[in-house]
């Protein structure tokens, strides 16, 4: 493939956060201090000197970016200050803005006003469908005695006039599906556009149909535990991912999954399966948060010490998230049927656009790329492999 | 001139959270003196500069000249240019006075900052009016430092029939040179250059050399300074001591030896090297049993010389008059310590390159042969010949210089030394694998590059990629890099690691360039006039520096400094005067002379 160097690249690159792209003097330091760079991978160096030569399909095409967990132990001691591991993170920015073919990504990314309004946008709207289908009752105020059930807890499914509480879950349960088909549909479209990029484009490779299945315990292994990023200086950051990222799926299998279980109407003791899940992803969401707000405000720890405007907007909202849900437990098992009404509905004006932005085009998305990245190095890999062990023979 | 002129002021506070103490506010009360000035801008109240404002403003009040005072004043050069193009006025007469121009910014020194303003004020350049008298001379000099440049700037003078006092900290002259076995490029024998310079010294009569000694005080003018020199108590009388060495023998305490960097002990009576000059024995206090309070003594009984030994001799204080000084205190070793990641003081075979220029010298503690270190049997890490010899070495430029983290400069002479003991290490062990890691080859000078091809050929392992990281399994040393040039991990074993270390100013190089007047720059260097054009002279007159002190350089380029330095001093002593240099100038006479000189007409 021909490739055309473009000096202009790294420019375009300032947008998505890279700042000192002119630093580095590629004495390797970092990629030999990087403990998750291996013999097939080569970074940071070899991806900045990509970016520095703006070989724009190489990087798009380059699965070694997501081998790193953004550790940031390859910038402490990097001797021109280039802050290898920020520009990393940055050029994982523009890729996933390569992968999202509806080009929001990029917006987003580069541009604070649009992922704020997209954000603002889809909040209101999930306001205005409370409004205007499911108001609260008007009993609410003159008789809240009634949403009251024998353990003098809100029942949070009744709250809507002439709704059952049967209907009401249905009705939540109907609009999560769709929020999950709409985002999981984006998210996997992404993917498989990450795979033409990162794979299918280049001819010369061919990929065993055997490793698709024979490597897929990579992609599973490699989500769930988050194992390379133990390899890291810093073993919390491995806690805290492993917290975060359980907590999230636990959340995510509640609500989309079995949510008539879930969002019940008495108040189970605390040590039920409903409750202990929902403490335990609180906990995973709220560990992972906070120190990752006091270090982005002390700038102490390298990798946190450039904050995007995008990485602010997810931790805003993850915060408010997790807040709001816990404000709807508080009013409910305390019996404040309004306080009940206004933090669920904020809740889910929160909680919506979170998802539907963070998932499939914005900060969150990494969850699902770097274990598909790796998954699809695995694959190249095989398919690499595969034809170094059938060399042709020279005389035959 | 005889047009009116009436002068705006632009004061420019520093930017970026620098702090100044230079006192703007005196400066603005001094120029409210001025009838001509018009107006006064401060970049704190008008932060956003306005080009249609600014205009309008220069205009009502008819300023025809502009002053930009302060901090970074290039920086908002170009605004006022394009107002005064806008306006069809010469964008000569917009003028910088800058307080980074003549020291005032690193001294904080308003009244040097004042003197500045007035000579834009009245429109004279500031060389001209602040032109410092000349002084008499005294044909004496002192020359600080008696390494290499100390030794080569003595020589010249005293050749040249004027009297030298040469002060050197240490108990011998030689500085690092000495300790070298060969020098780049050409491998000659350091010994066999530097020896036959050192007795020289020795033995002028022109040079009265004083040894484990500093410089403590300096007062008086250029011309005619008065120096306090202290002479640390040497407790041997070098005038009766016959060198026989009996009293270091029966010594009973050690420590570490300074001039072999730490490698081996010496007893606390001791001659640096065999070579030392002057060559004769010296106490260490702060080893000596007597002079700790214990009891011992053993060195006096055995001197066969009556009163050679004074184990309570004082440190004394003399005063000498000099006419010119020669700063030559060359520099010390970056502490690789601080950059943990090497694994120096960690793992007792990753050495730093001054300590291998001493395993390799033949004069060394183990006669030149590679050893490991070993553990002596109070527990101290040292050279000794019965150590095993390394098969793989592996040579690490760059270690505290060019790195952000602590030296942003190149310190110059490390990679040529790097090659250099590559090829000393091949030399000896022909069969040794040897690793060099570098980040770019710096080889700058005539032959340099000729000597990098040549140990290119020597089957040393020359890689482009700094080592990152210094470990250790099992007693072997494990050495991380990426080779960039092939874009390949590397994570070699090897039994030895050499830390190419960059080089630093001394600790005390601030405090004796304050003494002689003189400004270190922003990395420690004691600074010059001008770089370019005069990279010897100093801001006070009748003080020049050379050597290492200045900053990195090789021993060729430390010794040419040196000739230009002692040749700058035999100039002053011919003419019989000396620059007082600017510092002797006060406020009141530079804004005389500024008016005096001034075409500008006021009432
Ligand atoms: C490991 C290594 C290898 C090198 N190899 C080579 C080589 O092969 N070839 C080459 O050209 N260059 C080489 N260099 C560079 C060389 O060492 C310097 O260029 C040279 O030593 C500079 O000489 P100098 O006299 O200016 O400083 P120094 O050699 O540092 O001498 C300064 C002297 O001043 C004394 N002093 C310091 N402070 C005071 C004080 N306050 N009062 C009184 N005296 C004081 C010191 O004790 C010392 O004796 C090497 C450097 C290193 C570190
Ligand atoms: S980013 Fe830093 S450590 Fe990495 S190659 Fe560039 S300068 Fe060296
Ligand atoms: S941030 Fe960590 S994982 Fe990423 S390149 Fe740097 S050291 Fe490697
Ligand atoms: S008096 Fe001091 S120098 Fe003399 S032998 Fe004893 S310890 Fe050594
Ligand atoms: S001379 Fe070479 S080893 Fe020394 S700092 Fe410069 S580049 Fe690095």
């Amino acid at each position: 493939m021909a490739q055309r160097v473009d000096p202009t690249f790294m420019k375009s690159l300032e947008k998505f956060g890279v700042k000192d792209w002119k630093d580095c003097f590629h004495c390797g330091n970092c990629t030999a201090s990087c403990p998750l760079t291996e013999e097939d991978y080569q970074f940071p160096r070899m991806v900045i000197r990509q970016a520095q030569m703006g070989l724009k399909d190489k990087l798009k095409s380059n699965l070694d970016l997501w081998m790193c967990y953004f550790c940031g132990d390859c910038t402490k001691t990097c001797p021109r200050e280039a802050n290898p591991c920020e520009i990393m993170r940055s050029i994982r920015r523009f890729q996933i803005s390569a992968y999202d073919w509806t080009g929001l990504s990029k917006k987003f990314f580069t541009s604070t006003t649009w992922e704020l309004s997209f954000i603002i946008g889809i909040g209101v709207i999930v306001l205005a469908l409370f409004a205007l289908f499911l108001p609260p009752s008007p009993e609410l105020w003159t008789n809240p005695a009634l949403f009251l059930n024998e353990q003098g807890g809100v029942m949070i499914n009744n709250m809507v006039e002439s709704i059952s509480g049967p209907q009401f879950v249905k009705i939540i349960e109907y609009g999560d599906w769709t929020m999950a088909v709409v985002v999981g549909g984006l998210l996997i479209s992404n993917i498989l556009n990450m795979f033409y990029l990162t794979l299918l484009k280049d001819k010369s490779l061919h990929i065993p149909f055997t490793a698709y299945f024979t490597e897929f315990w990579k992609l599973i292994f490699h989500f769930s535990t988050q194992d390379k990023l133990r390899k890291c200086d810093d073993k919390s950051y491995w806690v805290g991912h492993v917290l975060l990222m359980t907590g999230y799926t636990i959340m995510f299998v509640i609500i989309v999954g079995l949510l008539p279980k879930f969002q019940i109407e008495e108040i189970v003791p605390w040590y039920n399966w409903q409750r202990l899940l929902g403490y335990y992803a609180t906990i995973g969401i709220l560990v992972f948060l906070i120190p990752v707000v006091i270090g982005r405000f002390k700038k102490k720890k390298c990798k946190l010490k450039h904050s995007h405007p995008t990485d602010w907007h997810f931790i805003i909202m993850l915060g408010l998230t997790a807040i709001s849900g816990i404000l709807v437990h508080i009013f409910r098992i305390t019996g404040m049927p309004i306080a009940t009404y206004i933090s669920y509905v904020l809740h889910l004006a929160i909680l919506v656009p979170m998802i539907m932005i963070e998932v499939p085009f914005s900060k969150w998305s990494h969850l699902a790329y770097r274990p598909f990245a790796i998954y699809f190095a695995a694959l190249k890999k095989a398919g690499v492999e595969k034809e170094k062990v059938e060399p042709t023979p020279a005389f035959a | 001139m005889n047009k009116k002129d009436l002068i705006g002021i632009f004061f420019n506070h520093p930017g970026n959270g620098q702090i100044s103490n230079i006192n703007y506010d005196e400066l603005k009360s001094y120029v409210s003196s001025f009838n001509f000035v018009k107006k006064v801008w401060d970049s704190d109240d008008s932060p956003l500069l306005d080009r249609s404002l600014m205009v309008s403003e220069i205009q009502k009040i008819g300023i025809t000249r502009l002053v930009i005072v302060g901090h970074d004043t290039g920086m908002v050069k170009a605004f006022f240019n394009s107002v005064f193009k806008y306006m069809g006025l010469p964008v000569e007469d917009v003028l910088l006075a800058d307080f980074r121009e003549h020291g005032a910014l690193e001294r904080n020194d308003t009244e040097l900052a004042k003197a500045i303003l007035v000579c834009a004020i009245y429109n004279v350049p500031f060389e001209i009016a602040a032109k410092p008298g000349t002084s008499d001379v005294c044909a004496d000099t002192l020359v600080i430092g008696g390494g290499i440049s100390g030794i080569q700037a003595s020589l010249e003078i005293a050749d040249a029939n004027q009297k030298v006092f040469l002060v050197e900290k240490t108990g011998t002259i030689g500085g690092h040179m000495a300790m070298f076995d060969k020098t780049f490029p050409t491998l000659d024998c350091a010994a066999c250059i530097l020896t036959p310079k050192m007795v020289e010294v020795g033995q002028h009569e022109n040079i009265e050399l004083m040894t484990y000694s500093e410089v403590q005080d300096v007062s008086g003018e250029p011309g005619n300074y008065k120096v306090k020199i202290l002479k640390k108590a040497r407790r041997v009388d070098i005038s009766t001591c016959i060198g026989c060495g009996t009293c270091s023998e029966k010594c009973p305490s050690k420590a570490f030896s300074e001039f072999d960097a730490g490698t081996t002990l010496r007893k606390a009576i001791y001659i640096p090297f065999p070579q030392a000059v002057p060559n004769k024995y010296l106490i260490d206090a702060e080893s000596c049993r007597h002079v700790q309070g214990k009891k011992c003594g053993v060195c006096v009984k055995v001197c066969p010389v009556p009163g050679c030994i004074d184990l309570d001799q004082k440190d004394e204080v003399v005063e000498i008059t000099v006419g010119n000084i020669i700063i030559a205190t060359g520099f010390k070793v970056f502490d690789p310590k601080r950059a943990e990641q090497f694994g120096y003081g960690k793992h007792p075979n990753v050495l730093t390159s001054l300590e291998f220029e001493r395993l390799i010298n033949a004069a060394g503690p183990t006669g030149g042969n590679i050893t490991y270190r070993t553990k002596d049997k109070k527990g101290n890490w040292v050279f000794t010949t019965g150590g095993d010899v390394p098969d793989t070495v592996a040579i690490i430029h760059c270690i505290g210089s060019r790195d952000e983290n602590y030296n942003a400069y190149c310190s110059k002479v490390c990679c040529m030394y790097s090659l250099k003991l590559a090829h000393l290490v091949k030399e000896k062990l022909p069969d040794a694998k040897v690793y060099e890691h570098y980040i770019d080859m710096r080889a700058f000078g005539k032959g340099y590059e000729e000597f990098y091809e040549r140990i290119k050929k020597e089957g040393i392992k020359i890689i482009r990629g700094r080592t990152a990281i210094v470990e250790s399994t099992n007693g072997k040393l494990i050495i991380k890099s990426e080779d960039v040039e092939k874009g390949k991990l590397l994570e070699k074993k090897v039994e030895m690691v050499i830390l190419a270390v960059g080089l630093e100013p001394t600790d005390d190089a601030a405090s004796i360039a304050k003494m002689c007047g003189i400004d270190v720059d922003g990395a420690g260097w004691m600074k010059e006039v001008n770089y370019v054009s005069d990279p010897v002279n100093t801001l006070s007159g009748g003080v020049a520096i050379a050597g290492l002190c200045q900053g990195p350089k090789d021993i060729p380029d430390s010794v040419a400094q040196a000739s230009a330095a002692a040749s700058r001093v035999l100039q002053n002593i011919l003419k019989g005067k000396v620059s007082k240099g600017i510092s002797s100038l006060t406020f009141s006479d530079i804004e005389k002379r500024a008016r005096e000189l001034s075409t500008i007409k006021y009432d």
